[in-house]
């Protein structure tokens, strides 16, 4: 069945074809099933159109409209035709001097609002490097081209990328966070393109109903020829709704010289929650939009094959350098850490409080089903020893299930079955209550934690995110951890929740299906549950005779002043049993000038060039879970260390930070491309026994249909790096 | 005997102001909801239904002997809409909420007994026939809008979109397969 044949039955259908045609139509059924399925598919269309009804115009609207024909009408009786038309003529007149005035007053303003949305005139959204081509091939409709336009309500992803970023910035950002930045649709080509077209939304009211009746009568005067009007054109461009979805706004690391900041501290992060939802992202053919995308948390997200520490201590340090991929000129430098994986025996018991947003934002499938099934999943692994409360928040918080050992897990897991979502939501009474139950079943020396389980829409109650968070803070010293689980789509408070994690000495999630939840409630539930150091931060100080510049890749949210890495009191990271972390940083040697560099040289403290062959030091201190005081180990790094290509695991860790920069179009990427991500992951791939990696390598095909490779802001010339680091 | 449309404008032009709101009552119901579908938000479907009325009844309209007079509001309709969406367009857009969040689907908070229920499925399934009908692009939206909610045949359909009869044939098709992809999962469950 070919589209000339499905056109055919789809006129067919409603009695629109000549005879011919129709016999024509009638062989197609009698002879093809295929045509028969399409006939019933109509009408099932029709059917399934059917369900929305038609609606009643509002009283008050219809009282008005009933006022003003009356008085319109009076008004235009036909006694006072020829006043009628002097008057009609004298308001054209000024309608028209109106019109011209309010278009030119218009185009004053538009400039400066559509510098990013697009020239309204044309209606083609502006040709932007970062405009999505909506012409996707879609995984499941292989062959064939659609132009595909979202229908989901959460599509901030494809609307013009760069108008939604860049009017943020102008714009209020409390405008943007709130939601109220709606679509920047665009109707094509002006249909009729006559004298009216140009109505201006800035023309006042009385102007405005001036021009309608200047429309009425140009709609009459063209009315005979308009059987006669040429065809629509076809083409029409949109672009799609925004949603509320929240994302924390940051900005990019930038080159830092050496000189200027040899130190570079930040604070460790094991949250995998951005990588999840990129994943979301694409898997519905989306971009997501660039605050989304972490990309510390990408890579993280993978495990790497570090060594175990050894000598009691609770992490390995592993340091490579490398060249890096996409700039050749530059080095890159990976930090690795792995903590300890105490024995099972010897793990301590577990206090755990599900406190679980049961409102009705979380009836999705993707939101309190999936938590149900992850919390038995993960329910399924506990010890006799470890304890469950359960605490539900929707309108009000409420205990569902007191402190329960994991030998009951009957009564457990009944307990989960039984959840329904409805009602409104306050987080914040539920995050009390669930914190004063784990206080109530307090283990001494165990694992005391509350898992939050939300889509982060706390709308009822104290939502204020500095009142929450200043209680989670306090909380946390009484020694209760805190993981997030986060769920759900287009009303997703990503910002929210990744505050909470941080100041709640927690981990925090995405779950976006079942398999995650299985990585991070099964195989992962070790590092997910058991603090093995908390307040883990990283030093680094690269040394200025060797490095010129230097960039941290990610961590973003992370990075802290010099002087807090000596500072115990300075919260940071947790890292839990068997977590490995990775940072990567991006190296630029001395004698290499592609890197614009904000501060000039020092004049008068130059530092003299010492520890010639010695490229940098990394520090580390971490305090034990239940500990007040930090330990430090250092490690310098030296030349000799230097790899051609990264390799294995480093490769695939470069690849992911690579592919992060990509989709959020990072001004630092360079020569990145999707193509060298490919290449690089299908090399590093390695033994992927749980099939992560090759979901990722899947990602990245997706991506590269829905992302425009621009090159980077920084060009480079080619070059022999090896020549300059004396090899 | 009931007057046809026609002839109560006539009676209008010859100086009977009531004509006008018999006019009005018989097709302020399809020509709202007209404006709601091609739109998607009830303001700004009642500013514009206000609108057309206005414009039909200040003696603007010269019967035509061929074309019927519905025919030919749905046709001034169709570019009043046209309009109203452009000059929405034309400010850049994030001032106004889109299609539907103001008014067009009430907020609505749900009542936990009521979660489990046929209603909330089929309003939920409402709420995503609207969404696909307003994302069509939107030549197809007011050609299938026309047929599948007002019963147009194909060659009112062209007079009214100003378009020939082939091109209906193919606007109404292309949309038809666009909606046959959005709505695959509710279509499955209809039995004819």
């Amino acid at each position: 069945m070919n589209e000339h044949d499905k056109l055919l039955i789809s006129a067919y259908v409603d009695g629109a074809l000549s005879p011919e045609d129709a016999v024509r139509a009638k062989q197609l059924l009698a002879g093809n099933p295929a045509c028969r399925a399409y006939y019933d598919d109509i009408r099932k269309l029709s059917i399934s159109l059917s369900v929305v009804k038609d609606e009643q115009l509002s009283p008050d609207a219809e009282i008005q409209i009933i006022q003003r024909l009356h008085k319109e009408t009076t008004y235009m009786k036909p006694k006072t035709w020829k006043t009628a038309a002097t008057v009609c003529v004298i308001l054209i007149i000024t309608a028209l001097a109106l019109q011209t005035y309010a278009k030119r007053g218009i185009q004053g303003r538009l400039k400066q609002a559509t510098n990013d949305i697009g020239d309204q005139y044309s209606a083609k959204p502006k040709s932007d490097g970062r405009l999505r081509d909506r012409n996707v091939k879609r995984p499941d409709n292989t062959g064939s081209t659609l132009q595909y336009d979202a229908y989901y309500t959460n599509t901030s992803v494809l609307t013009d990328k760069s108008s939604t970023r860049r009017a943020s910035g102008y714009v209020d950002a409390t405008v943007y966070s709130s939601g109220l930045m709606r679509d920047t649709r665009v109707i094509g080509t002006d249909v009729n393109n006559d004298s009216w077209g140009g109505e201006s939304p800035a023309v006042t009211q009385k102007a405005k109903h001036e021009i309608n009746d200047q429309y009425a009568m140009a709609s009459a005067a063209n009315y005979k020829g308009f059987l006669n009007k040429s065809p629509i054109p076809d083409q029409y461009q949109y672009n799609i709704p925004s949603n509320t979805e929240e994302y924390p706004f940051f900005n990019e690391n930038e080159f830092l010289t050496t000189d200027q900041n040899p130190l570079s501290t930040f604070s460790t992060d094991v949250d995998t929650a951005s990588y999840s939802n990129l994943r979301r992202y694409l898997t519905q053919n989306q971009v997501p939009p660039q605050d989304a995308v972490r990309l510390e948390e990408m890579i993280n997200y993978f495990s790497y094959n570090y060594p175990n520490p050894k000598n009691g201590e609770p992490f390995s340090i592993t340091t490579d350098l490398a060249v890096c991929p996409w700039a050749k000129k530059h080095l890159l430098l990976r930090i690795g850490l792995k903590g300890r994986v105490p024995d099972e025996e010897k793990l301590p018991a577990s206090n755990l409080v599900f406190l679980i947003d049961v409102s009705g934002s979380m009836q999705d499938n993707n939101k309190l089903p999936l938590l149900k099934e992850g919390f038995k999943m993960m329910v399924r692994q506990l010890r006799p020893e470890d304890r469950v409360s359960i605490v539900v928040y929707a309108g009000y918080a409420g205990k569902v299930l007191d402190t329960t050992s994991g030998y009951d897990k009957e009564a457990i897991l009944s307990a989960i079955d039984n959840l329904q979502a409805g009602g409104s939501t306050a987080g914040n009474e539920g995050i009390q209550l669930a914190y004063r139950t784990a206080r109530e079943s307090f283990i001494r020396g165990g694992n005391n934690r509350v898992i939050l389980a939300t889509d982060g829409d706390f709308n009822v109650g104290i939502s204020d995110i500095g009142l929450l968070t200043n209680m989670i803070e306090e909380k946390r010293q009484e020694g209760v951890f805190l993981t997030i689980l986060g769920v759900g789509n287009g009303n997703y408070k990503d910002d929210r929740l990744q505050s909470l994690a941080d100041k709640g000495n927690g981990n925090y999630f995405y779950l976006d299906s079942i398999r995650e939840a299985q990585k991070v409630l099964v195989h992962e539930l070790g590092s997910t549950l058991f603090t093995i150091a908390k307040d883990v931060k990283i030093q680094v100080e690269f040394n200025p005779s060797q490095v010129k510049a230097y960039r941290l890749l990610g961590y973003e949210k992370r990075v802290m002043a010099k002087q807090d890495f000596n500072n115990d009191a300075k919260d940071a990271g947790e890292i839990g049993a068997g977590h490995t972390v990775t940072a990567l940083y991006e190296l630029v040697p001395p004698g290499v000038n592609d890197v614009p560099v904000s501060v000039d040289e020092l004049k008068y403290s130059r530092t003299q060039p010492s520890f010639g062959e010695e490229v940098l030091t990394v520090k580390l201190r971490y305090k034990e879970p239940d500990g007040n005081v930090s330990k430090l180990i250092t490690k310098p790094v030296g030349k000799g260390w230097l790899q051609m290509e990264p390799s294995g695991d480093f490769a695939w860790a470069a690849a992911v930070a690579e592919f992060g920069m990509l989709v959020k179009d990072s001004a630092s990427r360079s020569k990145a491309s999707f193509d060298h991500v490919l290449k690089a992951t299908k090399s590093a791939k390695g033994d992927d026994r749980s099939g992560q990696r090759q979901e990722f390598i899947d990602m990245v095909e997706t991506a590269q249909n829905l992302v425009p490779e621009n090159s980077g802001q920084i060009n480079f010339k080619g070059g022999n790096q090896d020549e300059r680091w004396g090899y | 005997m009931e007057r046809t449309d026609e002839e109560l404008i006539r009676a209008y032009a010859s100086g009977e102001p009531d004509a006008v709101g018999l006019l009005f009552a018989r097709h302020k119901g399809s020509i709202f909801n007209f404006a709601l579908r091609l739109i998607g938000n009830r303001a700004d479907a009642e500013d514009v239904t206000s609108d057309i009325f206005l414009q039909l009844f200040n003696r603007r309209y010269q019967p035509i002997p061929q074309v019927k007079f519905t025919t030919w509001l749905f046709a001034v309709a169709r570019n009043a809409c046209l309009s109203r969406i452009r000059s929405r367009n034309m400010l850049g857009s994030f001032w106004f909420k889109r299609d539907g969040e103001d008014g067009f689907e009430e907020q609505e908070v749900v009542d936990p007994a009521e979660n489990q229920g046929e209603a909330l499925r089929s309003k939920e399934k409402a709420k995503m026939v609207k969404r696909a009908v307003l994302d069509l692009p939107h030549p197809q939206k007011e050609a299938l809008i026309l047929r599948e909610y007002f019963s147009k045949d194909y060659a009112e359909i062209a007079v009214i979109l100003g378009c020939s009869l082939d091109n209906v044939k193919v606007l109404i098709f292309r949309g038809r397969e666009r909606l046959r992809i959005s709505l695959a999962a509710w279509m499955k469950e209809e039995t004819l």
